[in-house]
């Protein structure tokens, strides 16, 4: 990396300097560097699953249908009473099980599937998952955690919507279906964007636990790189640096806290045009 | 009688008796120490004085932006670090590098940040004439704070608050994640993924961890409940009602 430098620039700094430019701009850091794209994508992904099933639940929550609104009214309270760890360790591997399961009934010899006392039945029914198939898994399951969430964030915000701007579109004769979409999916939009970007910011932290899903994402290539290096050639290359890896981690989240809280900001300000919200006027 | 005491679901809850224990006791270490923490920090973010103002206020602002996870790394290898020059020489290194120290001590860190950010919000709405009132009767700052905004403000984070310790209950899964279990001391979490290691039975194994959760979060709450009670006593009937809501506070 740093040989592409013109030797000007290089010549700028002084040995010192550029053996640590060197030293941070190696294979391994830029591996380390690219790894950001698993925290945000499953932060992007898991986000937008958690909208998808947070305007369900939501939805789910507010039916008159007695079923209905039981299924939603427990989705929400199961997932905030149980740590979000245990759902993000468990989807991923239920998932796998279950395909597994349906697996091993289709390629599994009969009297093996009948005897099996072991997981899977037989080898053949194993499913090998990718780092893609597990950051696809890692997205659903932080959705389904965080929409339930984002679920409880939306029913509030739907309730906020004025009444009165319902009502007109009622008596303008739209369907009920219609005046659900049309009005109150649009216009909450306002009242749960305060809400909402409270959950991304724990959706946010919560993607650092992509490396429980044997993801090699930015915590588990900052163990790597930071664990005391040892060469017999060269001898100790440096120490036990883990800490200095895990502080750069530290700050690096709490700047992508920052960014987002600017972003949901600017959001805000842009979608609250024109309404009077309590406090604007 | 006798095959449902053999099931496999009892011999589970029976098995994860035990590491329950774990995650109370870190819930249970960390909260005295958490709380006046995070009063402390409240007030300290409240100050007229411009420093301690803008250090508590960054505090809180890094424990609560940054992921409970890391932190339990970050703190664990700085200890690492600072263990052949200062934690073995002072002979504490088998105290402060065990889990059940190191635990504990991460797990104030960062609650006292997220307590802080409760308290302070509900500083801000301690009602300005109570406490102006206080002062017209000519009591001094220190008794205005004792017989005033302490019990306000207790009363109106009461609800955040029982959500911040739910909350902290379910971060004490995160402790074994990245410390070193140490012989056979091990949580929900930890004991559940063995059990399933053994026979790759995850409904069972980790349903039983989730109700174990889900009965000591609602014990938890039942809890925070009555000491709500007891602090809105003489609101008889305007006091809003504790909901079950870990919501989107944290």
């Amino acid at each position: 990396m740093l040989e592409t430098l013109p030797d000007w620039l290089s010549g700028l700094f002084s040995e010192d300097v550029r053996s640590s430019l060197a030293y941070i701009t190696n294979g391994k850091h830029l591996a380390w560097y690219a790894s950001i794209r698993f925290t945000l994508i499953a932060a992007i992904g898991g986000a937008t699953v958690a909208v998808l099933f947070g305007l369900v639940g939501a939805a789910l929550k507010q039916s008159r249908i007695m079923p209905f609104k039981l299924i939603g009214d427990f989705y929400t309270t199961i997932v905030r009473g149980v740590p979000d760890v245990l759902f993000i360790l468990f989807f991923p591997l239920a998932f796998e099980q279950a395909v597994e399961y349906f697996l091993a009934r289709s390629v599994c010899e009969p009297e093996v599937l009948a005897a099996a006392t072991q997981w899977p039945p037989c080898e053949a029914a194993q499913w090998f998952l990718t780092t893609t198939d597990y950051l696809i898994m890692a997205c659903v399951s932080l959705g389904i955690v965080y929409g339930a969430f984002a679920a409880n964030v939306i029913h509030g915000a739907m309730q906020a919507v004025p009444k009165g701007q319902l009502e007109a579109a009622a008596a303008y004769g739209f369907t009920p279906r219609q005046v659900f979409w049309r009005f109150k999916v649009r216009q909450m939009w306002v009242y749960a964007l305060p809400g909402l970007s409270n959950v991304w910011m724990l959706l946010l932290k919560a993607t650092s636990l992509l490396s429980l899903l044997q993801i090699a994402d930015i915590v588990q290539w900052a163990a790597r790189l930071g664990s005391a290096n040892y060469y017999s050639r060269v001898g100790l290359v440096h120490p036990d640096w883990r800490w200095k890896y895990y502080l750069v981690l530290f700050v690096f989240f709490i700047v992508m806290t920052m960014l987002s809280e600017r972003f949901f900001a600017a959001l805000q300000a842009r979608a609250s045009r024109g309404m009077s919200l309590a406090g604007s006027d | 009688m006798e095959a449902i005491l053999q099931s496999a679901f009892v011999q589970d809850i029976a098995t994860l008796a035990r590491p329950a224990l774990f995650n109370l006791y870190f819930a249970l270490a960390s909260i005295p120490v958490g709380f006046p923490l995070a009063v402390l920090l409240a007030l300290g973010k409240a100050s007229r004085f411009k420093i301690i103002s803008r250090l508590s206020r960054g505090y809180i602002y890094a424990f609560r932006g940054s992921p409970l996870f890391i932190q339990f790394f970050m703190f664990y290898s700085m200890m690492l670090a600072l263990n052949q020059a200062y934690l073995k020489p002072w002979g504490i290194d088998g105290v402060v590098l065990h889990p059940l120290f190191l635990g504990p001590m991460v797990l104030v860190l960062n609650t006292s940040a997220y307590g802080a950010e409760i308290f302070y919000g509900a500083l801000k709405t301690v009602p300005k004439g109570e406490v102006e009132a206080a002062s017209a009767m000519g009591m001094g700052r220190w008794s205005v704070f004792r017989s005033v905004t302490w019990p306000n403000m207790l009363r109106l984070a009461w609800p955040a608050y029982t959500n911040e310790m739910v909350f902290l209950f379910h971060a004490t899964t995160l402790v074994y994640f990245t410390l070193p279990v140490v012989n056979e001391q091990k949580d929900l979490m930890n004991k559940a993924g063995e059990l399933f290691e053994r026979d790759y039975n995850v409904f069972l194994h980790f349903s039983v961890a989730a109700l174990y959760f889900l009965v000591l979060s609602i014990l938890i709450f039942w809890l925070a409940g009555l000491v709500h009670k007891r602090l809105n006593q003489h609101l008889t009937g305007r006091a809003e009602k504790i909901r079950f809501k870990p919501g989107y506070i944290r």
